[in-house]
Parts: C-alpha cells; sequence; structure tokens
C-alpha cells in the first residue's frame, strides 16, 4: 500500500490520457449539431460606439445569429459585480465599480473588449460575418500607463469617475513606522516595477453552451478553473437560477489563475444558445488570448526600509499603484490592495509597517490574480529593498538577510500586516539552501566566467506567503461492490496532478487499492459546492477534505469491522488496510468491509448497503503560510546583455510533502514562470494609440526549456502546520513568488562591479546591455 | 484562413503554367510563413500552388567549389547534410538553428529567400557567401536579390530552382535571437575567401546588408582586433520593442567580432 501512500513520489494517473493525446479539452467536443461562435472585439482602446451596422453580416451564409451589445442592453442582463474582498477606500465608501456588462456597450474601453458576437454554421462562416459588421467609433484619448492615469488631465474612462481611481487601501501602522523611520540610522528606498504579464495557458479559454426547452436548462462545457463560483455569477447575470445550468469544466490546459476569472463569453454564449436553439462552441485564439485573458501584476510600488546601523531592521513603508485595467474584473481591486499587503515583510522581522495603495484604471485588459496574485509583489519587494540596502550602505548581503529572518522562538507570531505565522524555521531552511550552493566553489566558477568574458552573480531570497481561495471544500466518495471507489471534489485541476494525489489520500487512509480511484471535479451536478482553484489552496482545502471523507468512512467501517468479527468497535485497531481486534486478533481487511456494506445480511442495526458512501465538507479556519528560500546563480554576457540562469536552488516548508513529483513539478513550474517575468515576460501597450503590442507569442516572450538552469530541489517538512490536519501549507504560488527577486538579485550582483545597481523586470538583453552603458558614463 | 484552391503540380513548368492562369495565385514552398499568414486572414490567394512534389526544386550536391542546394531543401536537410557540413559548416550551423524542429523539417531555403523576412538567416548567408540563385528564368547575384523589405528582385511568376554558393575559405554565422520569436534580432555572417572579406548582416535593418567599414579592416588583418573602435551606424537601423537602432549597431559589432573568432 505505501508505494502509493502519503509522501511516495506516485506517478500521475492523468498523465496517460494526457500524454497519449485522449484527454478531452473544450475544443476536443465536436457535434455535428455544434454552431460556431466568434466574438468581434473592439480594435480601439477607448473609443465611442455610435453604431453597428449588422445587415450585411446577417446574411452572410451560414450565419445563424448576431448578437451585440444593444441588444444585450435591450435584456437588461447584470453587470458581473466584482467580488474583490477589500471593496471599501479608507474613508469607508464603496470602491468605484463602474459597470462590467458582457459587451461593449455604449463606448469600448480596452483593446479586445467584445462588440458583438457572431454564431454560424462553421467558425469560417462567423469569421467572414464578422469581417462585414460596420462598427463605427469615435475614437477618445487613452491611457494606459498606470502613473498617468492619475495624472490631472489625464483621458477619463469613465465619466462618473472622478480621476481614474477605483479605489485606495492601508493596512498597518502608520504613526509606528514613521517613528521607526524617524529613529533609524539608515533609510533606503526604491522604486519598482511589476511588470504586466499574463499566463497565456497552453490550452486557450473556450467553452459549448447548450440550451434544453424542455428543461428550461442549460449545460456549459467551459475551459475555467471554478465552475460554482462562476456558474452563480453568470446566472445572476443572466438573471435566471444557478441550478438551471450545468457547469462542467473537462479537461483543462493550464490556468495559473486567469481561468478562475468571470469573462463575458459564457453567458453570452448561454444566452445565444437559448435564443437560437443551437449548441455553441466558442474557441478563444492565441491572439485573442493576449487581448482578452486578464492580465496580472501590473504595479508600480515605492518600497523604503529603515535600519539601525548594525543593520537590524526597523520598519518598511510600502506604496503602490496597481493597475486593474477599465473594469474592476472578478477580485481585480482586491490583488493592489490586500493580496499585496499581507506578506509585506516576507520573511523577516520587522517590527512596524505600513502599506498604502491605490488601485486605479487605464484602458487596458484588466488584471485578475495570476499565480500569487500580491505575493510575488511583496517578495519581489522586500528582497529588491534588502539587496539594494545592502549594496548601497555596504551589508554583506547574506549576512544582512539572516540576521533579519524572524527566528523560530519568535513564531508563532502576528505580523504587522496581521497575517499569522504560525510555525516554520525560516533560518534553517535558509541555511540549508545556502549550503546546497556550493559557496566555496563560487569563487573560482566566478573566474571560469571570467575567462569566457562574462559576468557572474549569485543571491539568495527568502519568501513567506499565504493560501488563499475558497475556504470550503467538498468531498464524496462512493465504493462499488468490486472493490473500486469514486472520489468527487470540488477542488479542481487544471494539469497539477490531483487525480494522484487526492488518489494517494484516500488509499494512504483507507487502505484500498489506488488504481481503482476514479475521479470526478468540476462538475456542478457531482458536488454541492466546490472552491475551484486559486490560492494554492488543493491539498490545504481539497486534500483535508478527502481526508475527513476518508476519516468518516473509517468510523463507519470500524463498526462494521467489529459487526462481522463480533468484536467491540473500541477494539479495533486498523493499519494496512487491514482491521485486527487486539484481543482476539482476528482480522478483516478494508476491502473485504466495503464488500460486505453491500450485503444488507451482513449489517449491523442502523446500517444500509452503501452506508460507506460519505460526503464531507471542510472548512479552512486560517490561512497558512508556506515558506522557504530561492538561490540562482547566474551568468550575464556584458557585450549583448544577455542573461543564463546558470544553476537554481530551492528549498520550500510547504508541511508534509504528499508527492514530492509533483510538488517539484509545481515548484519547477512556478520557477519557470517567475523567471519568465524576471527576464522577458512584459505585456507592452502602446502608450499613444493604447493598442496591445505584444498581441501574440512572436513578441511576448515565454520561457523555453533552453531557459531554464539546472534545479536542485528539497522540502523542509519537519514543521507541519497545525491549522489543517494534514498539516500542510500549499505549494502551488511559491516558485513565482521567489523566482523574480533570487535572479533579479543575482543579476545586479554580477553587475555591482560595473555599478549597477537597479534594472526594472523583465531583464531583456538591451536594458541589462543600457545599465552598463550608463553605469560606465 | 478563406477558401481557396490547392494545386501540386510534378514539374515546373506545370508550376508556372498553373501560375499564369490563376487570378491570385502564391507560390508555397515550406508554408512556414504562408501559413500561418493565411490562417490570419492576412493573406487570401485564389490558388496555392505547393512545389514541394517538384524533383527539380531538390537536393544538394557539391562540384568542384560551388555547393549547389535546390531550392525546396529543408532546413533540416541543409543542417544534416554531409556536404553542408564540410564545405561551409557555419551555413549547416545556421539551419539548424532556424525556428524548431517542425520549421526546419518543413521550411526551405527557397521559401525562406523568396519570403526575405528581415530577420531571416540565409540572406546573411548567402550574400556574404557570394551566392548566385538561380530561377526559372536566369541567375541572380545575391547581393542583388534581396532588394528590401520582404522584398527581392523576383518576378511575378518566376520560380527559385536552386541557389549556387562558391565554397569560402572560412566563414561563420552568430545570431543573437529575438527573445521571443527566436528569429534574428541581429544575425552577422562573415565569410573569408582568399583575401576577400564579406560580412552581411541581418535583423538589424528593413533588409540584409553588408557592412564594408568591417570588411575592409578585416581584409587588411581577419581578426576580431580588427574591429576594434569600428562601429556601424545606427540610422537606418529598427527599432522596436525588442530593441533600439542603437543597441543593434552595438549587437552587430560584438556579434561581428565573434564570428571572426569563430570563423571555420
Amino acid at each position: 500500500m505505501e508505494k502509493y501512500g502519503i509522501g511516495q513520489p506516485v506517478r500521475r494517473k492523468e498523465d496517460v490520457r494526457f500524454l497519449t493525446g485522449t484527454g478531452t479539452y473544450v475544443d476536443d467536443i465536436t457535434d455535428e449539431a455544434l454552431a460556431h461562435a466568434v466574438v468581434l472585439r473592439s480594435p480601439h482602446a477607448h473609443a465611442k460606439i455610435l453604431s453597428i451596422d449588422t445587415s450585411e453580416a446577417e446574411s452572410m451564409p451560414g450565419v445563424l445569429g448576431i448578437i451585440t451589445g444593444k441588444d444585450w442592453a435591450a435584456e437588461d442582463f447584470q453587470f458581473i459585480p466584482t467580488k474583490s474582498a477589500v471593496a471599501k477606500k479608507i474613508d469607508g465608501t464603496p470602491l468605484n465599480q463602474p459597470p462590467r456588462h458582457c459587451f461593449a456597450i455604449e463606448r469600448a474601453r480596452y483593446v479586445g473588449e467584445p462588440v458583438a458576437m457572431i454564431v454560424a454554421e462553421t467558425r469560417e462562416q462567423a469569421q467572414d460575418a464578422a469581417e462585414v459588421i460596420d462598427v463605427d467609433y469615435e475614437e477618445l484619448p487613452a491611457v494606459t500607463d498606470l502613473r498617468k492615469t492619475i495624472e490631472t488631465g489625464a483621458p477619463q474612462i469613465w465619466d462618473d469617475i472622478e480621476g481614474n481611481l477605483c479605489l485606495d487601501f492601508e493596512l498597518g501602522d502608520k504613526e509606528a513606522t514613521d517613528k521607526a523611520f524617524a529613529d533609524a540610522d539608515h533609510v533606503v528606498s526604491l522604486d519598482l516595477v511589476n511588470n504586466r504579464v499574463t499566463a497565456t495557458p497552453i490550452e486557450t479559454r473556450g467553452a459549448v453552451a447548450t440550451y434544453d426547452a424542455d428543461t428550461d436548462s442549460y449545460k456549459l462545457q467551459n475551459a475555467t478553473q471554478n465552475v460554482h463560483a462562476n456558474r452563480a455569477t453568470f446566472a445572476d447575470v443572466l438573471k435566471i437560477p444557478a441550478d438551471s445550468i450545468h457547469h462542467v469544466a473537462p479537461d483543462v490546459g493550464g490556468g495559473f489563475g486567469a481561468k478562475n476569472s468571470s469573462y463575458p463569453e459564457p453567458p453570452i454564449l448561454l444566452y445565444a444558445a437559448k435564443k437560437l436553439g443551437r449548441p455553441i462552441k466558442w474557441i478563444n485564439d492565441r491572439n485573442e488570448g493576449f487581448q482578452s485573458d486578464t492580465h496580472g501584476r501590473a504595479q508600480f510600488s515605492t518600497v523604503e526600509l529603515a535600519l539601525d546601523k548594525d543593520g537590524k531592521f526597523l520598519g518598511l513603508r510600502t506604496k503602490t499603484i496597481g493597475d486593474i485595467g477599465a473594469y474592476c474584473w472578478t477580485i481585480g481591486p482586491f490583488t493592489p490592495t490586500g493580496g499585496s499587503a499581507r506578506t509585506q515583510g516576507g520573511a523577516y522581522f520587522i517590527p512596524a509597517m505600513y502599506y498604502s495603495s491605490v488601485a486605479v484604471f487605464t484602458n487596458t485588459m484588466p488584471t485578475d490574480p495570476y499565480r500569487g496574485a500580491g505575493r510575488p509583489e511583496a517578495s519581489y519587494q522586500i528582497e529588491r529593498i534588502i539587496q539594494h540596502a545592502a549594496t548601497t550602505l555596504g551589508f554583506d548581503p547574506i549576512e544582512l538577510r539572516r540576521k533579519n529572518l524572524m527566528p523560530e522562538d519568535s513564531l508563532p507570531r502576528k505580523t504587522p500586516m496581521g497575517l499569522d505565522v504560525d510555525c516554520g524555521n525560516f533560518p534553517e531552511v535558509f541555511e540549508r539552501t545556502l549550503k546546497m550552493t556550493d559557496r566555496e566553489g563560487y569563487a573560482s566558477r566566478v573566474e571560469e566566467s571570467q575567462k569566457k568574458g562574462l559576468r557572474r552573480g549569485f543571491s539568495i531570497a527568502a519568501y513567506l506567503e499565504c493560501t488563499g481561495g475558497a475556504p470550503k471544500e467538498f468531498a464524496g466518495i462512493s465504493f462499488g461492490k468490486d472493490g473500486s471507489a469514486t472520489l468527487r471534489v470540488g477542488s479542481h485541476s487544471t494539469g497539477m496532478g490531483h487525480e494522484t494525489s487526492k488518489a494517494q489520500i484516500l488509499a494512504h487512509t483507507l487502505g484500498i487499492n489506488f488504481d481503482k480511484v476514479d475521479f470526478i471535479q468540476a462538475d456542478t451536478k457531482a458536488t454541492p459546492i466546490g472552491g475551484g482553484h486559486g490560492g494554492s489552496r488543493n491539498l490545504e482545502v481539497g486534500g483535508n477534505a478527502v481526508l475527513k471523507a476518508a476519516k468518516e468512512v473509517l468510523e463507519k467501517a470500524k463498526v462494521l469491522a467489529a459487526h462481522l468479527l463480533n468484536s467491540n468497535a473500541d477494539d479495533m485497531n486498523f493499519a494496512d488496510g487491514t482491521f485486527t481486534d487486539v484481543k482476539t486478533e482476528q482480522t478483516i481487511s478494508m476491502d473485504e468491509v466495503i464488500a460486505a456494506s453491500f450485503e444488507k445480511g451482513r449489517l449491523p442495526e442502523g446500517m444500509e448497503p452503501g452506508c460507506m458512501d460519505t460526503e464531507s465538507i471542510f472548512e479552512r479556519e486560517i490561512i497558512s503560510c508556506p515558506n522557504g528560500s530561492h538561490a540562482a546563480e547566474v551568468e550575464v554576457d556584458p557585450e549583448t546583455g544577455m542573461v543564463h540562469v546558470q544553476h537554481y536552488w530551492v528549498i520550500d516548508d510547504f508541511g508534509p510533502i504528499i508527492n514530492p513529483m509533483l510538488a517539484d513539478g509545481q515548484v519547477m513550474g512556478g520557477v519557470a514562470q517567475g523567471l519568465g517575468q524576471a527576464l522577458m515576460e512584459e505585456i507592452v501597450y502602446d502608450e499613444e494609440s493604447g493598442q496591445l503590442v505584444t498581441g501574440s507569442l512572436m513578441d511576448y516572450a515565454l520561457p523555453r526549456a533552453d531557459s531554464m538552469p539546472h534545479m536542485e530541489l528539497g522540502y523542509y517538512e519537519d514543521a507541519p502546520t497545525a491549522k489543517n490536519p494534514l498539516g500542510v501549507k500549499g505549494a502551488g504560488e511559491a516558485g513565482c513568488c521567489g523566482a523574480p527577486p533570487a535572479i533579479v538579485n543575482a543579476v545586479l550582483d554580477a553587475l555591482k562591479e560595473d555599478g549597477v545597481t537597479h534594472i526594472d523586470m523583465p531583464l531583456t538583453p538591451e536594458k541589462v546591455w543600457r545599465a552598463i552603458s550608463e553605469a560606465a558614463k | 484562413m478563406y477558401d481557396f484552391t490547392y494545386h501540386r503540380p510534378d514539374t515546373l513548368d506545370e508550376a508556372v503554367k498553373i501560375f499564369s492562369d490563376a487570378d491570385d495565385p502564391q507560390f508555397m514552398a515550406g508554408g512556414q510563413t504562408i501559413i500561418p499568414v493565411m490562417k490570419q486572414r492576412l493573406a487570401m490567394p485564389s490558388d496555392v500552388i505547393d512545389l514541394g512534389k517538384i524533383g527539380e526544386l531538390q537536393g544538394i550536391s557539391i562540384v568542384g567549389d560551388t555547393l549547389t542546394i535546390g531550392a525546396m531543401t529543408s532546413h533540416a536537410e541543409v543542417a544534416s547534410s554531409a556536404d553542408v557540413k564540410k564545405a561551409v559548416p557555419a551555413l549547416a550551423q545556421l539551419a539548424n538553428d532556424i525556428g524548431d524542429p517542425a520549421v526546419r523539417n518543413r521550411g526551405s531555403i527557397g521559401g525562406s529567400i523568396a519570403n526575405n523576412d528581415p530577420a531571416a538567416d540565409y540572406p546573411a548567408a548567402l550574400v556574404a557567401l557570394g551566392a548566385t540563385i538561380h530561377t526559372t528564368s536566369r541567375e541572380i547575384a545575391a547581393e542583388d536579390f534581396f532588394t528590401g523589405l520582404f522584398e527581392t528582385a523576383l518576378d511575378e511568376g518566376e520560380i527559385i530552382a536552386k541557389i549556387a554558393i562558391p565554397v569560402p575559405d572560412k566563414a561563420a554565422y552568430m545570431k543573437f535571437p529575438q527573445p521571443a520569436s527566436r528569429f534574428a534580432l541581429v544575425g552577422v555572417f562573415v565569410a573569408k575567401s582568399g583575401d576577400q572579406v564579406c560580412v552581411a548582416v541581418t535583423g538589424a535593418g528593413p533588409c540584409v546588408f553588408r557592412a564594408t567599414d568591417f570588411e575592409k579592416a578585416l581584409e587588411k588583418n581577419f581578426s576580431a582586433d580588427a574591429l576594434d573602435g569600428i562601429s556601424i551606424s545606427s540610422e537606418e537601423l529598427s527599432t522596436d520593442i525588442h530593441a533600439s537602432a542603437q543597441y543593434r549597431a552595438s549587437l552587430v559589432t560584438t556579434l561581428a567580432r565573434r564570428a571572426v573568432e569563430n570563423a571555420a
């Protein structure tokens, strides 16, 4: 049994279908009855829609129907509301929330905003029709820069929202922090850009909507990572009962937060499917994805650190402008406010902290959570300001970190940001990471690089983040007579391997056959609630739900086992899949107990056939705090500015590791996305026209296999959290919290003798080359 | 993609005839540019004439000091050809670094140079090597062939048959990839034949060009140090989100030096 137990590097069950091309993604759903939809999107960043003439398009071959903003407004549908957990300004008034309808109705406010949906017999026919729709736009001045949008005289995106401001926010003790700065021996300050990026999941967004007139109900097969929450939203928009929509996600090819969002296209499809009486498929293409998938990060911060003469941190003050795009998206306003505030200061002991921010509107695709959603920003800020303090004040960067990490005996501790850091050993994790990096051999590696005309740099970054996402999760277990089990969960894997890790928890707890565990997720009919995916919540909430349900099964099985053995339940010991009566030493296996549970004659009073089937809901009370250290060694070519990350080391404290192979995958993938943000990824809008410049993979750079360094990973498992029964802390977003600062600081370390002290992400070859040239002047 | 008529002739004559009979025809070599462009509906030819089946356009041979490559020879074939590796190893390396395996197996040398993408690799090689482009109607020196941004000396309906390349004493190609597309942000091909040195630059401007100041210096002294203090003007070079003209100019010098150091 332990081969498939908790802690084992079990190979992914789902990979058989993924790697043999037998997965079913939305675009794999084919049916002759399907009609096809195409979205006509605004080509302008800001424009009045004076009129839309669809008459020629409607008469095109195969066209079934065209829906515009005007049609939508006539139906009086609701707008898609933001569900930001921070919804009030500092003065207590609600955030400025413009109505986000599914279409641009009278005015388009970003390139890519839906203007019409065309439904035809084929996708090509729909495209043909889209090309002849005549939209009369009156272009308006646009603003795409987060700093310029709040300047006086900037184009106003919403008539009734002054200064393009969504809300302001603060957290921490301003007075105490100001005092810490006033009393400090040293104060350092740094302006930091957190570049706008996008998730680019390998599967673009898409959906198939079907309407059944007999039952007045809908089925939505959607490439989402959150079926329950989005169903509720879509139902509200369309003013129909939520249970009239059966929302299912088939296999999903990556989400990273971008597929958590409530997008406009699915409700339009539901409406169109009913109106036209046809099932409709819509698949976003890659170029549309860059325009219409939510973006992430997009912050500008001024970070200040106060230190005493010995380098002890006294205070941290951060002021951020967060660009949320043209609308409040699903939880867009939360990221630069509460989301970025919570983990300010990271793994360091800082007695006084104050965070303030504004969320602002621009004529761009809105931002929403992208892997980490605020914690990577906070991690970047603290680690960059520490490196800056070390460089400018003359401290050794490793020593400065060592001196200020939260000591083990300071935990549990509530940080000045209110984060409940219960456990962990940050100094130990830091030292273990450092030990992996072969510091002794570093000088000779620097020499080797120099011989090739290259600079070598090193940095370590400690990170502390926190989990998030929906706090409740459902797990249901049902058994077959043949010893099989079916697990239904409300959590959602978009490729992370939950079918495997959840089956491991089940097999480990009950001693049943791992291979006979079937898995159902992302289906509103299969589970009463479901939190989908987000905030590294899978094991912390979803895994604990499975454990809770499995333990309830175990309790029932113990009663039945005792009955079958004519023993007392209290005398039953369960180990390795077998119940043993501690007094009589009689045994019975879990499989036998489950088989007996289907035979009425073998059951005690009060038990019915099928009684082992169990449904359970777990609720997380407090979010946990994953933490760890990343270290990077880089080579920089000073003549071209090219950066190569040569070697990478990570120790993470995620609590107990359920499957190290899956955890490694999460860390490596997160580091790849962090490396992408650090070195190459950036969504660029033209400042004048508001056009999206990085509209395809020809211009939006993603890391490839040859961008990735050799990585050595390890886990610190000696500090399980008491916040949940599995003791786990969430692994999904950690990689991209640690990687940007580790890599950027390593590059700056490599260039310290050139006099380069700061370069904003992404550290493209030209930016690095230019920084070196300018420092030489 | 819009509808079009697909043709796959067996001979060059047949291809030329189909072309002249069609409304708005388009030759297709490996299709690595035209297919994506058509999928994005940016091109709408009435007829696509696939040159893939024409035997006359295939093959690599070496006769005397001339390497001849058929227009439809794929990048993968050039990269793996023993003849090319022996005669012009820099050319085999160049072909091996184009795109990814799918692109290298479909894309062809003739298609690449007919398209004359400003960031394509082959134009730099052919100009630096002094190649001759043989078409269905004439022979064109490489330097005269590449005339501007996506422009060549080819006439309407003219098809590239093969490329004849004089084998140099030594050569090297250095490419600095654009981070997203991995096309050449700048690519520099240096070839030395006897006393003559040719330095051709791709990616930096709207069309491949020769760095004549570099050539003069290298003809006197074929060493990287000979390029000390010589740079090219950034005035005519391209600026985009990936690189300014000034940065591209700097890369030209850096890559030229490295090409000289690596010439073989």
